[in-house]
């Protein structure tokens, strides 16, 4: 688990954490200094540190920011519970499994891109084609991953509760479910990026509001300082809530830990 | 159920894996109520198959398998698997508390102090109750795994060499406490083993298998189980000798 390798690192080993960081920004602040053209093309950090200190104080970023994560958060709640309830369901028939896997893969594989100018036509240009956008995005993941995980209970279980007589509901309850949970925060760690990226790109595509909105109105005027601001924004919204999810993995595995 | 009428009965059992050569063929064995039958032979000879057929885990291709239950409980057979099946995510007395899980309409109270006897008599601390199972030894693992078998009071208990992963004294320990409990819980139990030793200071009867049918049964008299008696080393060679002259072909 992440957050067990995490805790083995030293406090000296963690300090590097921000060395690649730091070394990109150099490179970037010396290729772009005193050149006009790469400024314009690439932007600089200084530039890129201004935009997001404009965009903070008028309210821009954070609005904008409220949106996205508003849509990508309801979609990839949606997206991961209604996946993981059918996925860890499917357990219950293998037939039923076998007939809708072609299904799942195919929609797992259809690009969100292509489906977007649909959703959109369906659900409007406000949040709701976004959330359908993310939720799309990430439910496939989350069926897959928690088949996956409730079919790869251990027999030794599956063989005890056999052989004390248990349904398959108590079966299903208390093997089933604890056993796949670490494959349901699996497809939710995936799905966070997922989620942002379904709902990033119903934005991009059309929208009034949202970070999508802000970065394709800054590429547009090629204000490649704010399209920068808006990408930080969209890094440091995956990371709070990679941190989020592995909070909750640490409380629902905490067995994993002792 | 008469005094004579054996707990388990199997007749004529047939089994394979579709393979041409059966795995488990015309067996019969009877198992009575207080024995410990132990099953001794080389890999592969079908002794974990029979176990699976009795537990049903697999389908027999023909013959029966009868369990004449005393409580007329559906699940009166308890299985003691090599590698314990006790749930990580669940602490001790989760664990414990399975049998109540499973079937509430007894009172968690009296399953706690069921479980408290048991502790006491596999000489466990009740504080690991607390504990996960990631946190206990290979032993305490294995007892803990025998007790949560025992609450589900189960009449016959199918073992399938459980004591073969522990270091030796704690085997040694874990063999006596279960044969005490057998004594004292009357109980009945088919232990598959490898271990001639195990069998002669643990079985009331052992029995040699070989391509898929039992071939030899050696009684095994009470004074026989006392490790380093001029008994236990007698029936030891016995079994050994015939062993060898199987193996050997």
């Amino acid at each position: 688990m992440e957050n067990t390798q995490n805790s083995k690192l030293s406090f000296a080993q963690r300090l590097l954490y921000p060395v690649p960081m730091i070394l990109f920004v150099i490179v970037w602040y010396f290729a772009t200094k005193n050149d006009e053209q790469r400024q314009f093309i690439f932007s600089t950090p200084e530039k890129v540190l201004d935009a997001l200190q404009r965009t903070i104080i008028t309210g821009e970023l954070l609005q904008n920011c409220q949106v996205t994560v508003m849509e990508a958060v309801i979609g990839f709640l949606l997206g991961t519970v209604v996946g993981a309830i059918v996925g860890l369901l499917l357990w219950y028939s293998k037939l039923i499994a076998q007939i809708s896997k072609p299904y799942i893969t195919a929609l797992a594989t259809v690009p969100i891109f292509a489906l977007a100018p649909v959703v959109i036509s369906w659900f409007g240009i406000d949040i709701y084609s976004k959330i359908a956008l993310a939720f799309l995005s990430t439910v496939s993941v989350a069926i897959v991953q928690s088949y996956q995980g409730a079919m790869s209970v251990e027999k030794r279980f599956l063989r005890l509760m056999q052989v004390a007589g248990a349904t398959r509901w108590q079966t299903f309850r208390l093997v089933v479910i604890p056993s796949s949970i670490i494959w349901v925060l699996n497809a939710m760690k995936l799905n966070i990026g997922l989620a942002l990226m379904g709902a990033f790109i119903g934005e991009f595509i059309s929208s009034e509001q949202g970070l999508g909105h802000m970065i394709v109105k800054a590429a547009g005027l090629y204000d490649q300082a704010t399209v920068f601001a808006g990408v930080i924004a969209m890094i440091v919204i995956a990371l709070a809530l990679t941190f989020i999810i592995e909070q909750l993995e640490s409380v629902l595995m905490k067995w994993k830990a002792v | 159920m008469s005094a004579t009428t054996p707990l388990l009965t199997i007749d004529n059992l047939c089994f394979d894996f579709g393979q041409t050569e059966k795995t488990i063929d015309s067996l019969e064995l009877n198992v009575s109520k207080g024995e410990i039958v132990c099953i001794l032979g080389a890999s592969g000879c079908g002794k974990t198959t029979i176990l699976n057929l009795i537990a049903g885990f697999l389908q027999p291709k023909s013959g029966s398998i009868n369990l004449q239950s005393e409580s007329g409980k559906k699940n009166s057979i308890g299985y003691i698997f090599q590698s314990d099946p006790l749930f990580p995510w669940r602490t001790v007395e989760g664990n414990l508390l399975l049998a109540f899980d499973l079937n509430r309409n007894t009172d968690r109270s009296k399953a706690l102090e069921t479980i408290s006897q048991y502790l006491s008599m596999f000489h466990l601390n009740p504080q690991i109750l607390k504990k996960y199972p990631s946190q206990l030894s290979g032993g305490m693992r294995q007892r803990v795994s025998i007790i949560q078998s025992l609450m589900f009071d189960p009449e016959l208990l199918l073992l399938d060499e459980p004591f073969s992963a522990l270091d030796y004294y704690t085997k040694l320990s874990l063999e006596e406490e279960f044969c005490q409990l057998v004594k004292e819980k009357n109980k009945s139990a088919i232990l598959v083993t490898h271990d001639i030793e195990e069998a002669v200071s643990m079985g009331t009867r052992a029995l040699i298998m070989s391509g898929g049918k039992l071939v030899k049964e050696f009684q095994i008299r009470a004074n026989s189980n006392i490790r380093g008696s001029e008994e236990f080393a007698k029936t030891y060679r016995e079994i050994w000798s015939e062993l060898k002259t199987i193996i050997s072909g």
